[in-house]
């Protein structure tokens, strides 16, 4: 790179003049075509798909999430990168928050990573924007996955992602902190949001730690909660499914939790970060309702105690969880090497070497087989995941429908007005139908 | 204008000071000094803080650690990915490129606006001052889609390259600023000597120039090593995050669980700024000044 | 701006025909300066064209889309202008920016004009009171201090230990508190009037010692000479920091943006226009609107910045006239 600090202006900018003009206007009609790329690195653009043997290749791989999770998956491409010496593997790696952003730009600037995680949210408007491409017509062995899995990924009979592995949204419980403060951990099989707020505000009493950190921005709780009242988040047609009462109901719940003490404050909520800050990380809140069961290793492990997984409240009166795929895998459309992605995918998908060192940190893994065998080798925090599935599976309702178009802006909506309700500046009503409006201009409902 | 007191001018301020009572001063002295302590609190509590474990952090309002741990700075070089010496040798890389192309180039312009005249200089003069105020989110996705289709994302170009075509407008302006003060009589006499405008340029005015030179490099320094926005843009490759971008990664994925690490990598990133201004305070104090006289 | 101000029809740079119809005298030296600063110029052109207005006409372009960032434009006319007059979260955005310009600026012209006016009376120690407070003004816009600022400002930060000690107890964190979060900003941009002060300083050095003298002669007193010497002499340089300021004020984004993790938040209450224009595009996938939130940002800019220019004649004296 520091060729260009030496470089010589004058050359470099008739160049960048003589390109520019070109390209803006291919780049304005959406023309994809990267043949004027001079310094992107691949040795021979547009042959290496003929011949996938030996030409060496280089695709990108795309992901978020923690340190763990990035040591894991740069393990992971290190064997890969040993079965096949020809294939590099380049990481690229963010938090959750800036991942989006950061897949937007890439992908509208034609340098979109070859392989990349989606999200239930986004994956829908990737695939209608024609940005993914279908994995049945690429060499991918999808025939171990879990069918209930696959279906997550698929649009229109196109499989466009392959979920990663399944989660479900839960409660996370700290048993210790249960016993310091002597209260009974309440019983997750009938209990009700009664139950656990007076199991909250007990703990809180006894000592200096919090009962439970709720939270009323994050939209599968309410997903639950909807589902549970035999209404929906999104219909099956891509609409809203639910009253503004309901709505309204789970957030003066969430905010009962916070009035009695139960809680932190509002504002020592807005500052938990992430799941590492978060008040049962560190010890500091007897349960937490804003997580994922993919979530427990990293949990524990930062609060360096044993923590417990617990049903979501009601679910006794009328079930409401559901198994939802953690993450997808997805492969752009704007790759040149098609194949070698499909080999990745397929490496991270259904090889036991992949599935190893990631466990279940995205996921229980969605290939069965490879499910099987990995189970035995979990450590126990990841074993008390694959066993609280099992245990909750019988019980669940259906799984709900795909998302539609624009539900990745949901999540933004649903925190801001969760806010205006921590400081009393709306109603739960006023929110629930602000909510309901913003949502059906995002959806484009 | 006179730019510098006379003798009898700064003799005149001394008598003034001398009349002025002694314990009049003193308490100027003292409101001085408290103003600058408040102000520079939170910095030396970030520095005191870098050195305190991570849990005193938060129940010491202190400046001095009573628990030193200065193994927050070996914790937090290696926290992320790359040792933390990676990511400054990026963003040195990207600052040594900028300061090159501001140098040149903001000096190329201010040559013309300064000391030549040309048809529309009047309106390019008002476009030049305009885009200083140009906010950079007004163009970042042109940008970028421009970037890209010249294989640019990822490389260190988008944010070198636009210094060597001027982009930094402010500079411009600054030389303007500081050529005009310069008297006309030295290029008159080389011109007449047969000096065409590249030597008068390069041999007159530039060596002249020094001082606002030293200011346009240290200011860009200083801009380009604490910009964030073009950073995050451009720079996706985990491997050329600069500072800036570490530092977000790091508050993202370490969190409340090591604040001392994060002080202490957040104190890193500011030395190179502190000790370019304790070694060109005088240069930036002057630059800064010449921009605001007319 | 850019926009208001046409050329008119200036000579392409290298064009040999556009000077002969001018008048025959001046044409030859003038087109041999021409040619010599349109040389010097050149790489600015070029930047001005590729990076600076070459980007703005194509955001001009994107802003009568519905440009997705993933699929190709489609014309919609004016649309996006029209859902910006019943966006409240725009209209917040925009309470927002205003109230941090409109309470920020005059905080840091006043503190820096103060405090160049101590300084500027000869104290001793002037270059160390001159660099300590100029040194926040350098650090003010880094992610560094963006973070400082977030964990001074907690519920357990800095600022409530110290409130603490004076017997404030259960104080909320002011950064995630909708009604004090801008606030913080506010203190964050006040914080560095270092730079402007340095420019007061300057101005100050300016003014002959004469005038004082003259006006100590006709017994006026220190407010007196205030008022009827230093102000009037120094208006030229506090309408130039004036400018500077409001601009920079109006650009904020990196500390909104750290401080409030990305979101503006709590509740949009550090939603600055900046920080909504990014979200809109780079976070909804919305680069059209986005592109029109970026033209109006522009007006807005080049509105002000002539109002101002216009008041300045009203108040701003240049002495030499």
């Amino acid at each position: 790179m520091t060729r260009s600090s030496r470089g010589r202006p004058r050359r470099a900018a008739a160049l960048l003049a003589m390109l520019s003009t070109v390209t803006l206007v291919a780049a304005a009609c959406g023309g994809d075509d990267d043949d004027t790329d001079p310094a992107a690195g691949d040795p021979s653009p547009g042959e290496a798909t003929d011949d996938a043997g030996d030409e060496p290749v280089e695709i990108r791989f795309s992901w978020w999430g923690s340190d763990s999770r990035h040591e894991q998956t740069q393990q992971i491409i290190e064997v890969f990168q040993e079965e096949y010496p020809h294939i590099t593997v380049v990481p690229d790696y963010t938090d959750w928050e800036s991942y989006w952003d950061r897949l937007a730009t890439a992908t509208a600037g034609g340098d979109s990573p070859d392989v990349m995680t989606q999200e239930e949210r986004y994956m829908t408007d990737y695939a209608n924007r024609g940005q993914l491409l279908d994995l049945n017509e690429l060499p991918v062995d999808l025939s171990g996955i879990d069918p209930l899995a696959l279906g997550g990924g698929q649009i229109d009979g196109a499989q466009y992602a392959v979920a990663t592995g399944v989660n479900a949204f839960t409660v996370i419980a700290d048993p210790q902190a249960f016993e310091d403060a002597g209260v009974q951990m309440p019983d997750d099989s009938t209990w009700t949001w009664e139950d656990l707020a007076d199991a909250a505000a007990q703990v809180t009493e006894s000592g200096d730690l919090f009962g439970i950190q709720p939270d009323g921005s994050n939209e599968a709780g309410f997903k639950i909660y909807a589902r549970q009242h035999g209404q929906e988040l999104y219909n099956p047609d891509g609409t809203l499914g639910f009253e503004a009462e309901t709505l309204a109901e789970w957030w003066e719940i969430q905010l009962g939790l916070i009035k009695s003490g139960a809680a932190p404050s509002p504002t020592e909520l807005l500052e938990v970060e992430g799941p590492d800050t978060s008040y049962i990380a560190t010890n500091r809140s007897a349960m937490a309702t804003a997580y994922w069961t993919n979530q427990l290793g990293a949990l524990s492990g930062t609060a360096q105690r044993e923590l417990a997984l617990l049903r979501y409240p009601g679910e006794a009166e009328g079930p409401g969880m559901y198994f939802k795929p953690a993450m997808f895998y997805s492969i752009s459309s704007q790759t040149e090497h098609p194949e070698e992605a499909a080999l990745f995918v397929d490496f991270l998908l259904n090889d036991v070497r992949a599935a190893e060192i990631m466990l279940t940190d995205r996921g229980l893994p969605a290939n069965l087989a490879v499910r099987e065998q990995i189970l035995p080798q979990l450590p126990e925090t990841e074993t008390q995941v694959a066993e609280f599935m099992a245990e909750i599976g019988p019980d669940l309702a259906d799984p709900p429908p795909p998302p539609p178009n624009g539900a990745g802006e949901i999540p933004a909506i649903l925190t801001r007005l969760w806010e205006e309700l921590l400081f009393e500046r709306m109603t739960p009503q006023q929110a629930a139908e602000q909510f309901i409006s913003e949502a059906n201009t995002a959806i484009g409902g | 204008m006179a730019t510098t007191e006379t003798a009898l001018q700064a003799a005149a301020r001394d008598a003034e000071r001398r009349r002025r009572s002694r314990p009049k001063r003193l308490l100027m002295h003292l409101g001085l000094i408290a103003l600058g302590l408040t102000m520079l609190y939170p910095l030396l509590w970030m520095l005191s803080s870098s050195f305190k474990p991570t849990e005193l952090i938060f129940k010491e309002p202190g400046l001095w650690p009573t628990e030193f741990e200065p193994g927050n700075y070996v914790e937090g070089w290696t926290a992320l990915r790359n040792p933390f010496h990676h990511y400054i040798v990026n963003s040195l890389i990207i600052v040594a490129g900028a300061v090159l192309g501001n140098l040149l180039a903001c000096s190329l312009a201010a040559y013309a606006f300064a000391r030549l005249n040309f048809t529309g200089k009047k309106a390019f003069f008002a476009i030049m001052l305009g885009s200083i105020m140009l906010p950079v989110h007004v163009v970042i996705v042109p940008q970028y889609i421009l970037f890209s289709n010249l294989g640019w994302i990822n490389t260190f170009y988008p944010l070198i390259v636009p210094k060597f075509l001027a982009v930094d407008a402010f500079f411009i302006f600054l030389m303007v600023q500081f050529i005009r003060g310069l008297p006309r009589e030295l290029d008159d006499s080389a011109r007449i000597d047969g000096c065409g405008h590249f030597r008068i340029y390069w041999r007159i005015i530039m060596p002249l120039c020094t001082p606002a030179l030293a200011t346009t490099a240290i200011f860009t320094f200083i801009w380009t090593w604490n910009d964030f926005f073009s950073q995050l843009v451009f720079l996706t490759d985990p491997d050329l995050a600069t500072v800036p971008l570490a530092l977000r990664q790091f508050v993202d994925s370490q969190g409340e669980t090591s604040w001392g690490p994060l002080f202490a990598m957040s104190v890193v990133a500011l030395g190179p700024v502190f000790g370019f201004f304790l070694a060109g305070q005088r240069y930036l104090v002057r630059g800064i000044a010449t921009t605001g006289i007319k | 701006m850019v926009s208001t101000k046409p050329v008119s029809a200036p000579p392409a740079p290298g064009d040999s025909t556009a000077t002969p119809t001018r008048r025959r005298g001046k044409s030859v030296l003038q087109k041999r300066e021409n040619r010599a600063a349109y040389l010097f110029l050149a790489p600015w052109f070029l930047g001005l064209a590729l990076i600076t207005i070459g980007p703005i006409v194509a955001s001009l372009v994107l802003s009568f889309t519905d440009y997705s960032l993933l699929e190709s434009p489609n014309w919609i006319g004016f649309e996006n202008f029209e859902r910006m007059l019943d966006d409240p979260r725009l209209h917040n955005s925009l309470r927002v920016t205003f109230t941090y310009v409109f309470v920020s600026v005059p905080f840091v012209l006043a503190l820096a004009l103060a405090l160049a006016m101590v300084l500027d009376r000869g104290l001793r120690g002037l270059p160390f009171y001159r660099s300590v407070y100029y040194l926040p003004s350098l650090l003010g816009g880094s992610v560094a201090i963006a973070i400082l600022w977030k964990i001074v400002f907690g519920t357990n930060g800095l600022v409530n230990q110290v409130l603490g000690l004076f017997g404030l107890e259960d104080l909320p964190g002011w950064v995630g508190h909708p009604d004090y979060a801008l606030s913080t900003l506010i203190v964050l941009n006040v914080w560095t009037f270092g730079s402007p002060m340095i420019i007061f300083l300057a101005g100050l050095r300016q003014i002959p010692q004469m005038y004082y003298e003259a006006a100590a002669v006709d017994g006026a007193g220190s407010m007196r000479r205030f008022l009827s010497v230093t102000l009037p002499l120094l208006t030229p340089i506090i309408f130039f920091n004036l400018i500077l300021e409001t601009i920079k004020a109006f650009q904020t984004f990196s500390q909104a943006f750290i401080v409030s993790g990305g979101t503006g938040g709590p509740a949009d209450s550090t939603m600055f226009y900046t920080l909504y224009l990014y979200l809109r595009g780079f976070g909804a996938f919305d680069m059209g609107y986005a592109s029109a939130l970026a033209w109006f940002l522009l007006m807005i800019i080049a509105g002000l910045t002539a109002v101002n220019f216009i008041a300045s004649r009203f108040w701003v004296h240049y002495g030499d006239d």
